[in-house]
């Protein structure tokens, strides 16, 4: 296979710091190439320069070995190039029809669009994915996540793409629909596309990809076989330093029968699920597993405050609850840190230090009722150093922190408020790999100190080293309850959450 | 770390603004000797007195990512009510007290359509302004209140320690809201709110009090803005206050509130209001003709706005 696509000594700088350091890439034909690299590593200004979206310093792009500019991203779309993001960039009140062939419309010849030409055009291109075209006339926004994406890479195969960049697709998918992915990408690259495919879950790489570049501090740090190099390689490359990622719980929690649950869920059902029941003993970290869409996040938000169950009862150790207003489960010590920070969790134009006191703000007033500044202070100070978060101090504005550091903010700021009950929707989504493990090692630490933890995650791995017990949702329902070593697997776990069969352990 | 704290100094709006009402303020008085003279200055801080106060309502407003374009009509409603009790003879604390409980609970229908029936407030208002302004009508009857007695004119005429009252309660005002802006927690959490209203919310915020409490606050101020201006003036007629809030909406703009919310404060939009008043002051001083007056003013507000925006781009870039 001879080099398709090839950038040589590439410098990109912002604001006098270079975020690129000469960087050198190649992309054959019909190949799936992996870039890994922490958060902040520079691959995302690769992409951003290869996609026309920014140009660099210095250096030079090169397609079927004639040198190329791309000064915009219409430019990299003629030559074949089409990025799909993390987060789809869609019109959401047009068809998928639509929003595939917006500024690019088939006309007829009095010049208005062919919707019938359009139709088939759509059909062929879903058909060429593998996938069944019965949704296309529908308002895009009305799919799931995972069939958005689908549809825009339905739409960069119209632009005739030979390069497809992706951005983390997985990041927002669940297990099914990211295996579906993968089944796309073997399509496109038996059509001889050049893929590009960033991702911060190595399991994937080995899955998917034919080569693997490294890099690190804006610099490429290698481009190896994925036959030639493992897992444990790539994290020592990416972070400098072998990480361990084994959390071994000392202490599983011991169920006692004489120990009363902190929460019990009767029977509750919304528009968003339907008869949930179970209990959350104190101390555990009870996993909620299952695909997006499945209620989980919305039985938590039950939970909360922020939507009211129709049907139903919740009882706060042993009381009846009534929640109707976040406020009410702060006072009861449940706190619930969202899965999306950018807009639920955090305030990304404000401080650091605002964040973090932002819940604890009433506890901190001192003299005329004024909030005090020295212990506002500290308290950031106190989790800036707990949690390692990298930040120039307690005034930055949280947005120029990388996403990884806001993640922990947000833990810094729910945990200042010592919570008794900490659910945690997502909490490592879109985080690198170091800042994962540290965060995996709060949470078992957490729960080691009592705090008692309800752990929302789409990644198997991840629900299935940190839980004591996992429920799984499909549709709004519960469709299986594990709580022993040998039950909890990803098998179990995915045949519960596709809904194929009721598994009912022995609790309850 | 002082060093720092200097150069964040240098980059808040309340600074450059400062900066431009010094260079223009030495560029009028040095054109006109009439302009620094001390009764000038105190004529345009009694002007700009009642869009100051308005402005920190207005404020809190945009602060929140709302907006409020029935202020004038508000001011309108309760300068006819505070004309009216004056000519009964009410003593003037009580008509104060009268003006702001008004305000109070006009403020309140605003706060009311915008948080509890969740009507965007740039709708809501745009109903309550023609709704007050056709109360302001009915309660007129098409005629004009002037002639008050004394006691009222000394709202606006009076002095304390030497300092026109009407100056003396913008800087009151200033002071309390830039207090609680910055350290009540309640004050806090309209910032947090024009950030995200769903965060806030998931913070444990009451969204909606707050928002209520906002709405109420501003129309507090615009009453009493209304009281000011219908004792400075002397006649209420049915077009009184029409306008006012897009003067108090450039002036809060002006002093660095960002119009989509989450940053602002009471101090900059005095300056703003300071701004605006200097020029149309200034332009008349210097015999301008009135037309280059908006035209410069329409400028400056375009290219403040503009110089924020690029600034914020150019943040985005270098964190990117």
């Amino acid at each position: 296979m001879n080099s398709f696509f090839k950038a040589e000594k590439i410098v990109k700088k912002f604001g006098g710091v270079r975020a690129i350091k000469g960087v050198n890439f190649e992309l054959k034909r019909g190949e799936v190439h992996a870039l890994v690299g922490e958060n902040g590593a520079g691959k995302s200004t690769l992409i951003k320069i290869i996609s026309g979206v920014i140009q660099p310093n210095s250096g030079k792009l090169f397609l079927d070995s004639k040198e190329i500019k791309l000064l915009n991203p219409k430019n990299a779309h003629e030559m074949g190039i089409a990025t799909v993001y993390q987060d789809p960039l869609i019109y959401k009140s047009l068809s998928v029809i639509e929003n595939i062939f917006l500024g690019n419309e088939i006309k007829t010849k009095s010049g208005t669009i062919d919707w019938k030409k359009q139709e088939v055009k759509t059909k062929e291109l879903l058909v060429s994915l593998g996938i069944k075209p019965n949704f296309i006339n529908r308002p895009i926004s009305s799919l799931s996540i995972g069939l958005q994406q689908l549809a825009l890479i339905a739409k960069a195969l119209n632009y005739l793409a030979k390069i497809l960049i992706f951005d983390e697709p997985t990041a927002i998918l669940t297990e099914i629909e990211a295996e579906r992915l993968f089944k796309v990408i073997r399509k496109l690259k038996k059509q001889k596309v050049s893929i590009l495919y960033i991702s911060h879950r190595l399991e994937e790489i080995f899955e998917i990809a034919d080569r693997v570049t490294v890099f690190k501090d804006g610099k490429n740090e290698g481009t190896f076989n994925v036959k030639d190099i493992n897992r444990d390689k790539i994290v020592e490359l990416m972070a400098g330093k072998a990480l361990t990622e084994n959390i071994e719980r000392t202490m599983k929690i011991n169920r006692a029968k004489n120990k009363l649950p902190i929460i019990e869920v009767k029977n509750i059902s919304s528009c968003y699920y339907k008869n949930i029941s179970f209990s959350l003993y104190p101390g555990e970290i009870l996993g909620f597993s299952g695909l997006i869409g499945s209620g989980r996040t919305e039985v938590m938000q039950t939970l909360f405050g922020l939507i009211k169950q129709d049907e139903g009862e919740i009882f706060f150790n042993g009381n009846k609850f009534k929640v109707n207003d976040p406020s009410i489960a702060m006072e009861h010590g449940i706190v619930y840190l969202p899965a999306d920070r950018s807009s639920e969790g955090l305030f990304s134009k404000l401080s650091v230090k605002f964040n973090i006191s932002i819940p604890l703000l009433k506890k901190l007033k001192k003299k005329f009722l004024q909030v005090d500044r020295e212990a506002e202070e500290n308290l950031a100070l106190k989790y800036i150093k707990l949690l390692k978060i990298k930040a120039p101090s307690t005034s930055t504005i949280l947005s120029n922190l990388s996403g990884g550091n806001q993640q922990k903010v947000l833990f810094a700021k729910w945990l200042s408020t010592k919570p008794k009950v900490l659910i945690l929707d997502k909490p490592t989504k879109g985080v690198d790999v170091e800042v994962k493990v540290e965060i995996h090692r709060e949470i078992v630490k957490l729960a080691e100190e009592g705090v008692t933890i309800i752990l929302v995650s789409s990644e198997l791995p991840e629900i299935i080293k940190l839980s004591d017990r996992i429920i799984v949702m499909h549709e709004g329902t519960i469709t299986g309850r594990f709580d022993t070593k040998e039950t909890i697997n990803s098998k179990n776990l995915l045949s519960a959450a596709t809904g194929t069969r009721m598994i009912h352990a022995k609790i309850n | 770390m002082k060093k720092t704290m200097l150069a964040e100094l240098f980059k808040r709006r309340e600074f450059t603004v400062t900066g431009i009402i010094i260079i223009l303020a030495i560029l009028f008085g040095s054109l006109s000797s009439n302009f620094l003279s001390i009764s000038n200055i105190t004529n345009i801080f009694i002007q700009i007195s009642s869009i100051g106060i308005a402005a920190i309502g207005m404020t809190m407003i945009i602060v929140t990512g709302g907006i409020d374009v029935s202020a004038g009509s508000i001011l309108g409603i309760v300068a006819v009510i505070t004309a009216k009790a004056a000519l009964t003879g009410l003593p003037t604390p009580l008509i104060l007290i009268l003006g702001i409980t008004t305000g109070a609970l006009l403020g309140s229908i605003n706060g009311s359509l915008v948080s509890f029936m969740g009507i965007p407030p740039i709708i809501a208002t745009l109903g309550t302004m023609s709704f007050f302004r056709a109360m302001v009508f009915q309660l007129l009857g098409g005629r004009w209140i002037s002639s008050f007695p004394d006691s009222f004119r000394r709202i606006s005429t009076g002095n304390f320690l030497n300092i026109p009252l009407p100056i003396c309660f913008m800087f009151f005002l200033a002071i309390i809201f830039t207090y609680y802006l910055e350290y009540r927690p309640t004050g806090r959490y309209i910032y947090a709110i024009g950030n995200s209203v769903e965060a806030a919310r998931v913070s444990g915020i009451p969204t909606k009090r707050v928002l209520l409490l906002v709405y109420i606050f501003a129309g507090m101020m615009f009453g009493i803005s209304g009281v000011i201006v219908a004792a400075r003036t002397g006649i209420v007629q049915t077009n009184t206050g029409a306008g006012f809030e897009l003067a108090v909406i450039a002036a809060t703009v002006l002093g660095g509130t960002n119009i989509l919310g989450g940053e602002g404060s009471a101090i900059g939009s005095i300056l703003g209001a300071l701004l605006l008043a200097i020029i149309t002051n200034g332009m008349i001083l210097v015999n301008l003709p009135a037309l280059t007056e908006g035209l410069i003013i329409g400028i400056i507000i375009i290219i403040s706005v503009f110089t924020d925006i690029m600034k914020l781009r150019r943040r985005r870039y270098q964190y990117e």
